[in-house]
Order: structure tokens, then C-alpha cells, then sequence
């Protein structure tokens, strides 16, 4: 399990997860996950799946635990290019509507509310 | 029965992972496709972690184990502990409850599991343990044979 994180503009978390996601590197992971974007003024997390092989519900307890935290400063959530698994996953946790398929590129602007064209 | 598989391990989180490289490889004959594969190992992992966290609140000491028999194009498998059992069934087994929300456990397991299985059955008894029974059908496309 590895991840990566990327500030765009201080406000725009690009977290991207590498390899199973599960219970054993969800707690490895959390607390440095969560220090990091609790710094600055951070309004948005994009968790990018792309490249990550397998998760099970310790995702969504991840997910979940940093949607509360920034619900504190009125913050959103975009979870991009889950797997067809993943996206079942979410969808019987009820996050449905956080998912979106892109680039990641197009994620940032569509949480800046750039709208393209 | 065509082929059968036992495998036993201490109550480490770190173990999650060979639990489902371990059913993986037992079911990789039957040529999953992507997506079976990932909704079979992700039943694996949630039964596994349940028994660890909850089971034996990981104390390495308890042994896991999963037994995984192959008929035919049908996997069944068993996972089991004996730790300190499931006093609510019922409600361990509703969408979002969780008994250790503490750790930002979601909840969603077993409906996780009951929605990737075609068959599952949980029996748990307090100070006994708990035993998780799934199976799952494998309609991976077979290449025509060349006689």
C-alpha cells in the first residue's frame, strides 16, 4: 500500500492510493492521511483509485472518517475512477453521488467549479 | 469435491492480505474474470478482518482459518474463529452498524458480503466463536475447446 498526496492551491487535496487498501493499511495510513489535510485551508479531497488494486469496507471507513472531518469547513468529496467493484462498494455505502470518471485534471476544475466549453 | 484448501493464521492484520493472495490462487483454475475475482476477494477480506478485529481484537494469539472447496465451477469457503463470538447477529448484520466505530469501521461488511455472495451464512456464538459460510459461482467465459 502506497499513496501520494498533491496540494493544489491550498485548497485542493489530490490523494492517489497505490495496491490494496484494506484494514491492515488503513490504519497505517489514517493518521498521516489525516494530519496532512487537516494543515492549510484545505476544502476539497479527490481520492484518485485509478491505480489502486483492491480495496474493501475499510475504504469507505476511510472515506467516511475524512468526509466528517471536513465537514467542519463545509468541504467536498470526489472519489475518482473507482473499479467496477469499488463502485458497488460505494454505492451500497450510500456515496454514489461522489463518484466521478475523468482525469484528474478534470476533477480539480470541476471542484474549483470550472465548468469546460 | 475437486479441490480443497486449508489455511490457518494468528489474529495479525497483516495477514488479510495472504488470506486473499491464498483464495486468489485457488480459484485462478476456473479463470475468474477481473471483476469475480475482486468481489470474491473482497468477501475473503471482510470475513478475515472481522474475525481479527472483532473476533480476537487482533492480539495475535487467536488462529483464523479459511477452508475453500472447489466443485465444479462453485467456490465454497469457511471462515473461522474462535474468539468472542457475535452477541447481536441481527444487528451486526444491518447496513452501517458498527461496534467499533472507534477505528472508523464502516459498518458495511457483511451487507458488503451478503451482496458479493451468492449464498452466506453466519453462525456465531458468544465465548464459542464465529463461522462465516459463502459460496460463489463462477461464470467466467471458457475459451471453446480445439478438438
Amino acid at each position: 500500500m502506497n499513496y501520494e498526496i498533491n496540494m493544489h492551491l491550498d485548497t485542493i487535496a489530490v490523494i492517489r492510493l497505490y495496491g490494496e487498501l484494506d484494514h491492515h493499511a488503513t490504519e497505517k495510513i489514517r493518521d498521516q492521511i489525516s494530519r496532512t489535510i487537516l494543515q492549510g485551508s484545505l476544502k476539497t479531497i479527490i481520492w484518485n483509485l485509478e491505480k489502486l488494486n483492491f480495496m474493501d469496507s475499510s475504504g469507505i471507513g476511510l472515506i467516511l472518517g475524512r468526509m466528517r472531518e471536513l465537514r467542519a469547513v463545509n468541504g467536498q468529496t470526489i472519489i475518482l475512477n473507482p473499479s467496477n467493484t469499488m463502485k458497488k462498494i460505494f454505492q451500497f455505502s450510500g456515496l454514489s453521488s461522489y463518484m466521478m470518471e475523468g482525469k484528474e485534471q478534470d476533477a480539480i476544475m470541476h471542484a474549483r467549479g470550472i465548468v469546460n466549453g | 469435491m475437486d479441490n480443497e484448501m486449508t489455511l490457518s493464521f494468528l489474529a495479525v492484520s497483516e495477514n488479510e492480505s495472504l488470506a486473499r493472495m491464498a483464495v486468489t490462487s485457488f480459484v485462478s483454475q476456473l479463470d475468474p474474470t477481473i471483476d469475480e475475482l475482486s468481489e470474491f476477494k473482497t468477501i475473503v477480506s471482510e470475513a478475515v478482518s472481522n474475525a481479527i478485529i472483532h473476533g480476537y481484537d487482533e492480539d495475535g494469539k487467536g488462529v483464523v482459518t479459511v477452508h475453500a472447496v472447489r466443485e465444479g465451477d462453485v467456490i465454497s469457503v469457511a471462515v473461522k474463529d474462535e474468539g468472542k463470538g457475535i452477541p447481536d447477529l441481527k444487528r451486526a448484520m444491518e447496513p452501517l452498524y458498527t461496534s467499533k466505530a472507534e477505528m472508523e469501521r464502516s459498518g458495511m461488511g457483511f451487507t458488503i458480503m451478503e451482496s458479493f455472495a451468492d449464498h452466506l451464512q453466519v453462525e456465531s456464538e458468544p465465548g464459542v466463536g464465529t463461522v462465516v459460510t459463502f459460496s460463489k459461482k463462477f461464470l467466467s467465459v471458457k475459451m471453446p475447446q480445439i478438438s
